[in-house]
């Protein structure tokens, strides 16, 4: 394979498809078909309505067969699409599968030229004959099988990453499950009730939590973060740093040689502690201690010490007392465990609605966003479930409800993508408030109520049979009477066609959400793309909405786009069983379009070392001479070695110089020799 | 087509009027010739209604920017071009501002009266407007009780303006011959609609 091969006399089969009239409507399939029986190298020429089809490929293998093929050449769609269909359909003929090389005239042709048939059709001439060309000078690979770790990592423990951890382990997997903050539940933690059935969100979240903290299959990391990622599908080094927290649990305290000792929540230290700081888990709105835990439900039930505001005033180790928990010398430690696949459930963030200044939250005192709305309305929460105006603690008579807050907006301040549950919570708000406040009116201010889940449509019957009142009309903006503090809402009733100004006694903004801060660091770690707007790139938005293009890497929940419990919940047991797949195979084949270095021609001067973005490469002695040596595994055939070395010692398999060459001789030759 | 009817009582045949929208009645160019003038994407209005919500004038007239962009939108070229509230615009941007899909309504409508200047279409106040620049290089000139005003607060009578330097009115004037406005708006207000 190494060395620059002699091949054989090629025969290469041409088949073009159709596509219905997806190709055929503005490309003369039979005019392509007849320009590839002339071209050198090909044996036979044929087309067909559908080449995907059992059919199609039945054609492929029979042409093999019968007419001893060398190469084969399928003219249709994407190889995103059929690569592998085709791939297959080779292989049933008896050829090696690499020897497949596909011509796109349709994504790059038919659809983008429909009005120009015999521009598009020169162009699929053009494509076929580059396509033969490269498949003269195929050769036979053999895909590379590596074992793969049997275990999973899933980073984020919400209820996207707890429900596909909990699936993992359950299918027999060991699985670490690594959050960030010192408690796993994520944003569903801070929900006071969930559409359209309306259940408590911390009741049916907490069974699920302890579920969690259970699992013997599950390795709780909490406070931990993802420090650094190396290897490949099969193959993860991850490594993790586990914040100080101050605070050990029994099992780190048993370790430790302390008998009966370790956090047991009974939250003595706090009781102590003199240092006051706002609970970012209430959103500020109430206080917590240097040494905390978020809220009572949390799992697991240790406390965490805030080493940015505690003065190690010692009292807390005093509170303590023979548990011993409280270590405030505690440093960061580092981990590495080694997984074979992982899932990311990094979820998201509220957009900073004070960007859009025209609704003046952070100015106004009484206009809230819908997240600090769940905390008010929470008997949990820090007025014990009373929603009260900030200004002055009154309980509010008229609430505005502004839907589409920053969302569905192009003018680059806030998100041009609808953030999918805030028509529904809103709705759900307005039943609150209704429920819990005699009298109350909401006023909720649309453009479109997307209410598209199952049950979803029969609940914004509900809320407007409860006396809810649907304005339809975008807020323009807010303002304040400097005195009351009540707001004037200004908006079109555009069913009415009518200006509005609406005096209410509070606002509350259904602010858009984003990707939180770390998901841009945390995909570069896994290497990962993303789309436009930030939310993590799914490989396929159709076909493969839980796979990225990383092999090994999934994705499960808000972090791939704005969904609600009910979708994130789906696309993680999706993800989980993506991800326990190549696991349970228990091996993967991997593409052997990896780099090979021609130890005859490398001259080791080791320049691709340095060159290589996924340290695939490396420097070796062999027969008494320093030649470069591939670690395929790692290599992911980006070729960046291959056009770099000075000797041209690096034959990139599948992407060879002579193949592309070929390539483009067909090209600017128009088929002349 | 709209469906005639004829009823002899002016007041009821305007009553019955046949009010369906039919696509013969609308001219599809009509948005593309809105969006080269207004430079603005105007067809992208998904009609949220924040400029009336933000227009000034919106509380005080029937003028309502979003219903001339869904109009331009349908191509309802005669129904604009002969609607008087279509020169109820301040012109004060507030709409521009704050439009989600970030248009500019405000480019629309100068547009669409752009195209009604051309068929002629203009309130004679505009026009006389016109006439009063073309003579005193200001729509609203200065007179007695602004200068008293003035003059109250230490400003001088006139402002920094033609009224103080005259001699840059020839200039002015050049534009306003060299697009031909002050001819049109003669002859429209004399022609006397
Ligand atoms: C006001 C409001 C009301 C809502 N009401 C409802 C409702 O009634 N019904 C409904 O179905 N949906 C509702 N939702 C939507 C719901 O919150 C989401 O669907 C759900 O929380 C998504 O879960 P997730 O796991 O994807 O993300 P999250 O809940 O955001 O969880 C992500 C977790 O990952 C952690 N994390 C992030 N980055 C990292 C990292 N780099 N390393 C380690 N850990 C990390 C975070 O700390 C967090 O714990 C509401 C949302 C809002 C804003
Ligand atoms: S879910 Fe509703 S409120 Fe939220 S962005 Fe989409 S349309 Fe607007
Ligand atoms: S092809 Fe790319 S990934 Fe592979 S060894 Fe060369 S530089 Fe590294
Ligand atoms: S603000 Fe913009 S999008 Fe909304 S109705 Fe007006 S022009 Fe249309
Ligand atoms: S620019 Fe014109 S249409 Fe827009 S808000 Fe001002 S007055 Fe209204």
């Amino acid at each position: 394979m190494a060395e620059v091969k002699k091949y054989e006399e090629p025969r290469i089969g041409v088949f073009v498809c159709h596509c219905g009239t997806n190709i055929a409507g503005s490309i003369d399939v039979k005019a392509v078909m007849e320009y590839a029986r002339t071209l050198p190298n090909v044996a036979i020429a044929d087309d067909y309505q559908y080449m995907c089809s059992t059919p199609g490929q039945n054609k492929i293998a029979e042409a093999i067969n019968e007419q001893k093929l060398t190469g084969v050449v399928v003219a249709a769609c994407s190889p995103r699409l059929h690569e592998p269909t085709f791939r297959n359909a080779t292989k049933a003929g008896g050829l090696n599968p690499f020897r497949f090389e596909m011509a796109n005239i349709r994504e790059q042709n038919s659809w983008v030229h429909m009005h120009q048939p015999e521009e598009a059709t020169a162009k699929a001439k053009d494509a076929v004959r580059i396509a033969v060309a490269k498949a003269s000078l195929l050769e036979d690979l053999i895909p590379k099988s590596v074992p793969v770790e049997k275990a999973a990592m899933v980073v984020g423990g919400g209820v996207g990453g707890m429900q596909a951890a909990l699936d993992l382990a359950s299918a027999g997997i060991k699985t670490y499950l690594v959050e960030k903050t010192p408690s796993i539940g994520g944003r569903m933690s801070q929900l006071d009730k969930t559409f359209p059935t309306l259940d408590c969100s911390q009741c049916i979240l907490t069974p699920k939590m302890v579920d969690v903290y259970r699992h013997e299959g599950i390795e709780l990391l909490t406070y931990t973060e993802v420090e650094a990622v190396e290897g490949y599908i099969g193959n993860f080094d991850v490594t993790l740093r586990k914040k100080a927290r101050g605070v050990i649990t029994p099992a780190e305290a048993e370790a430790r040689g302390i008998v009966g000792g370790g956090c047991t929540g009974c939250g003595d230290c706090a009781t102590v502690c003199p240092v006051i700081k706002p609970n970012p888990f209430e959103l500020g709105m109430a206080p917590r201690k240097a040494i905390y835990i978020y809220h009572p439900q949390v799992s697991p039930l240790i406390y965490t010490v805030d080493f940015d505001s505690c003065v190690k005033c010692g009292l807390c180790v005093e509170a303590c007392d023979t548990k011993q928990a409280v270590d405030l010398e505690a440093k960061d430690e580092f981990m590495t465990v080694k997984v074979g696949t992982v899932i990311l459930a990094l979820g998201y963030d509220i957009f900073p609605i004070e960007k859009k200044f025209e609704w003046g939250y952070k100015n106004y005192d009484n206009v809230i966003t819908s997240l600090e709305f769940e905390r008010l309305i929470c008997a949990s929460g820090p007025t014990g479930g009373h929603l009260i105006r900030p200004s002055d603690g009154a309980t509010p008579k008229k609430v505005a409800f502004v839907l589409c807050a920053g969302s569905r907006d192009n003018t680059g301040v806030g998100k041009p993508y609808c953030s999918r549950f805030c028509c529904m919570y809103s709705l759900k708000h307005a039943h609150q408030i209704i429920e819990k406040i005699p009298g109350v009116v909401p006023y909720i201010f649309y453009m479109d109520i997307r209410s598209f889940g199952k049950m979803y449509e029969e609940f914004y019957y509900r809320i407007q049979d409860e006396g809810a009142k649907f304005i339809r009309g975008r807020v323009a903006n807010i303002t304040q009477d400097p005195v009351t503090k009540n707001l004037h809402v200004n908006a079109e009733d555009t069913l009415l066609g009518r200006p509005i100004d609406m005096e209410v006694d509070m606002v509350v903004l259904a602010a858009a959400i984003e990707p939180t801060a770390e998901t841009e660091k945390t995909r570069r770690l896994f290497g990962v793309s993303c789309s436009q707007d930030g939310w993590l790139l799914e490989a396929h938005p159709k076909l493969n909405p839980c796979g990225t293009t990383t092999a090994g890497v999934y994705l499960a929940g808000v972090c791939q786009g704005p969904k609600d419990i009910p979708d994130t919940v789906a696309q993680a047991e999706g993800a989980a069983s993506a991800a326990s797949i190549p696991i349970h195979r228990g091996e993967v084949e991997l593409e052997p379009y990896f780099a090979v270095c021609m130890e005859d021609k490398c001259a080791g001067c080791g320049l691709c070392v340095n060159q290589c973005p996924y340290q695939a490469l490396s420097l070796v002695e062999k027969e008494g001479r320093t030649v470069m040596q591939v670690t395929e595994a790692k290599c992911k055939g980006c070729g960046t070695c291959g056009g770099f070395c000075p000797g041209g010692a690096i034959w990139m398999q599948h992407f060879a110089t002579p193949q592309i060459i070929a390539q483009i001789d067909a090209f600017l030759l128009g088929g002349e020799q | 087509m709209a469906v005639k009817k004829d009823y002899k009582d002016q007041k009821l045949a305007e009553k019955l009027r046949d009010r369906k929208y039919y696509i013969p009645d609308s001219n599809p160019e009509f948005i593309k010739d809105v969006e080269k003038i207004g430079q603005t994407a105007a067809h992208m209005c998904y009609q949220c209604g924040t400029c009336t919500g933000s227009c000034p004038s919106a509380p005080r007239s029937s003028y309502r920017i979003r219903l001339f962009m869904r109009k331009a939108i349908l191509g309802l070229e005669e129904e604009i071009l002969t609607d008087p509230d279509l020169w109820l615009c301040t012109t004060c941007y507030s709409c521009t501002d704050r439009c989600p899909r970030d248009l500019a309504p405000t480019d629309a409508i100068m547009a669409m009266r752009n195209l009604a200047f051309k068929r002629d279409i203009v309130p004679r106040n505009f026009l006389q407007t016109v006439q009063l620049i073309y003579k005193t290089g200001h729509g609203v000139p200065n007179n007695d009780a602004n200068r008293a005003a003035r003059k109250r607060l230490g400003l001088e009578a006139e402002p920094e303006t033609t009224h103080k330097y005259p001699e840059y009115l020839p200039g002015i004037r050049r534009i306003l011959d060299h697009y031909r406005l002050k001819e049109n708006a003669d002859r429209i207000l004399a022609e006397g609609e």
